[in-house]
């Protein structure tokens, strides 16, 4: 192993979503920083939008799921025993590359789920702690949306106005109003109007496949060229083996392969993982010494505890009308909170959203995302000409409470090209969740046929749906039950922070990643603020 | 039957078209999706991603084998009904093969632009094009903003009891 790299202060492990927010407001604060990604850069233009074949990348080196893409970048997961997949992308942008960027919040009550309902556990901080950080966030990550959503607090000024509802959002919303249920148009990190220097979006459709015109906010083309103007460096194709200690404990940096395969060490005064919440306790398991026998930060053995995803149920409704369902961002149109927060009428605690969904060309509408393919044989054309450009899905996206036999751990065969081992998920779908979809797809139902759907389908649970990996090395104020404190830092060494999805105490019932972002960006003013200490 | 080294012979590329041309059969003017002359693009797709290459000499393996074909004269010289049939048979027996293959099929027919042509799909990339991005109509709001606040209150300290504003 060769130590042929000038110290840094700070080493930030993964170059995603929350690894290039806290990049950048460390950098901000005068910080050195850099960075090891174990994926590249990708160049927007070459995107699969751009190619006229972009129907296969999408099923193959684009696929969502890493076991299908097998790059060198990507390391294999055994998720032989669990219910859902888990779906990520390794590259400078991490996930959000490949996300929808659909991104509401967190309600208050979910940071609240123990004192409220009786379950889980409280978070250690609380909304308005992190709501200076999702105003930054918004900022920097581009918001399209509107004020007045009456199922959320009044928030600041979105930059940009919403995205269209489309003809087929419209159809919905109209639906929504006339049982009485609310809706409001999304909250997207996706150009409505050019914004700083990137173009509006033109309605492409796949914005899961990497946006070409840069319109969707992925942070290779928002945080990463800021915080490079301020001197962070991106060390791309690196792959860290294990974070390093010393005979204190305290964390000295990271071994990694560098792009050639050397082994390579970088040291830090302090060391940030943003590697996801199936990456980071891989790593933080993985990092044994004397002093953290069974895994780095892990005295409490809650490393790779509590794994949650979003378990989502997909209700595909099919209309007489040509929509041109095709037309648009996928799952940027509206969302339902209705049925959110727990009603004790109900057989479940805690609650779901609804996010409306397209379609995506004629390859997809032929596989059936979310419902049986089309039919082979002599009905085929028919059942396609039935489906195409009229097909609308309502996700459920149900809240997932965390449970300790829902985990991550290290796969004792299985590894990657370096030799690492993988990480196998242990995953079983709850009780209480099977009730929420069950619910949630009864209640699509009625809103799709209200909606004027002839035809209604469910997927009571979709295997390929575990975008949102979390709860793997939780925040919380008691050592034995908790990986790190509310600014992430971790309990058992004061100069490592952990700030992607694995801190979430619970998972609320929305997409995540806002909520990541503002964390890694609070625990990064927490370490410009308070820890002077790491910065040389 | 594919050679050892998982090359299509000429008899498997036969048996290729015909099963396409079952699995999506001509319509409008439009022959069956093997007559199309796709297999070869198939074959080409196949060839380069393994878990396709994989479906796809499988597939062909289980048509071949199938006795009743071969007392015929092979898939090739059986009635479409019975094609079908032996095909269905493929999808009970190996219904994950016959899923790839399925889906391998489906890329090559919906990636042509004679199809997109006739079910009005603009043929290739969508970008730069894209399509008219409308901005937002917010008179469709109106419903929704007469409501009062419904997000549930949670109390500041711990004294305080949780509300729900609904």
């Amino acid at each position: 192993m060769t130590e042929n790299q000038e110290p840094t202060d700070i080493l930030v492990i993964g170059a995603g979503a929350s690894g290039a927010a806290a990049a950048w407001r460390l950098a901000q604060g005068g910080f050195r920083v850099v960075c090891l990604e174990q994926g590249r850069w990708h160049r927007p233009e070459d995107y699969p939008a751009t190619k006229p074949d972009w129907q296969l990348r999408a099923r193959d080196e684009w696929s969502f799921d890493p076991n299908v893409r097998q790059k060198p970048e990507d390391y294999p997961v055994n998720d032989s025993a669990s219910d859902i997949t888990p779906l990520m992308f390794n590259a400078v942008g991490g996930s959000t590359i490949h996300w929808t960027a659909h991104t509401p919040r967190f309600h208050p009550s979910d940071f609240r789920v123990r004192s409220l309902d009786g379950v889980a556990a409280d978070w250690p901080l609380a909304y308005e702690d992190l709501e200076p950080y999702y105003d930054l966030n918004d900022e920097s990550m581009g918001c399209s949306g509107i004020a007045g959503d009456p199922a959320n607090p009044e928030r600041k000024k979105r930059p940009m106005p919403p995205l269209p509802l489309g003809p087929d959002g419209t159809r919905m919303a109209q639906a929504f109003d006339r049982l009485g249920w609310h809706w409001w148009p999304s909250d997207s990190y996706i150009n409505s109007t050019s914004y700083r220097g990137r173009a509006a979006c033109n309605n492409c459709g796949p914005n899961g496949l990497g946006c070409a015109r840069k319109a969707k906010g992925s942070t290779d083309v928002t945080y990463w060229p800021e915080a490079m103007e301020l001197g962070v460096e991106v060390r791309t194709r690196c792959r860290v083996s294990e974070i390093t200690t010393d005979e204190s404990g305290s964390v000295t940096g990271a071994a990694y392969f560098d792009r050639d395969g050397n082994q390579q060490h970088q040291s830090a005064r302090a060391v940030v993982v943003a590697c996801n919440g199936v990456g980071t306790p891989r790593m933080l398991l993985h990092s044994t010494s004397d002093r953290h026998p069974s895994g780095l930060a892990n005295s409490s053995g809650m490393v790779g505890k509590n794994l949650m995803f979003h378990p989502y149920a997909m209700v595909t409704g099919i209309f007489h009308e040509q929509m041109h369902t095709y037309r648009g961002a996928l799952g940027n149109i509206l969302m339902c909170q209705e049925f959110y927060e727990t009603n004790p009428k109900r057989d479940f605690v805690r609650g779901y959203a609804y996010q409306m969904n397209r379609s995506t060309g004629p390859v997809a509408t032929a596989m059936g995302f979310a419902m049986p393919g089309v039919i082979w044989g002599q009905q085929h054309h028919d059942e396609f000409a039935e489906r195409f450009g009229k097909s609308v899905l309502l996700a459920v996206i149900a809240e997932d409470l965390p449970e300790l036999h829902n985990e991550v751990a290290l796969d004792k065969k299985l590894r990657d090209s370096h030799g690492i081992p993988a990480p196998l998920i242990r995953y079983k779908t709850s009780s209480n969740s099977r009730k929420m979809l069950d619910h949630g797809i009864r209640n699509a139902r009625k809103v799709l046929e209200e909606a004027g759907a002839h035809t209604v389908a469910a997927n009571p649970l979709l295997r390929p749906g575990g975008w949102h990996l979390m709860g793997t090395a939780r925040m919380g104020e008691d050592p034995a039950t908790s990986v790190v404190d509310e600014w992430g830092q971790a309990h058992d060494a004061d100069n490592l922070f952990v700030v992607d999805g694995s801190v979430f105490v619970t998972a609320a019932a929305v997409n995540p990643t806002p909520t990541i972002q503002a964390l890694a960006l609070r625990t990064a003013d927490y370490i410009r603020e308070r820890r002077p200490d790491l910065k040389a | 039957m594919p050679t050892k080294d998982g090359k299509l012979t000429e008899a498997d590329r036969k048996v290729l078209v015909a099963a396409m041309d079952r699995l999506i059969p001509a319509v409008d003017d439009l022959p069956g999706a093997g007559s199309m002359d796709l297999a070869p693009e198939a074959e080409r797709i196949a060839r380069r991603i393994p878990r396709f290459h994989l479906a796809l000499i499988k597939a062909l393996d289980a048509l071949s084998l199938d006795m009743s074909a071969h007392a015929y004269g092979g898939f090739r010289a059986l009635p479409g009904e019975e094609q079908d049939a032996a095909l269905k048979g493929v999808e009970h027996a190996l219904p994950s093969v016959f899923a790839q293959f399925l889906e391998l099929v489906y890329i090559v027919y919906y990636s042509d632009e004679r199809v997109h042509n006739r079910i009005g799909w603009r043929s290739g990339p969508l970008q730069p094009a894209g399509f008219e991005l409308e901005p937002f109509d917010e008179s469709i709001l109106e419903t929704t903003r007469k409501r009062e606040p419904f997000w549930r209150r949670v109390p500041t300290s711990t004294n305080e009891h949780p509300q729900q504003t609904r």
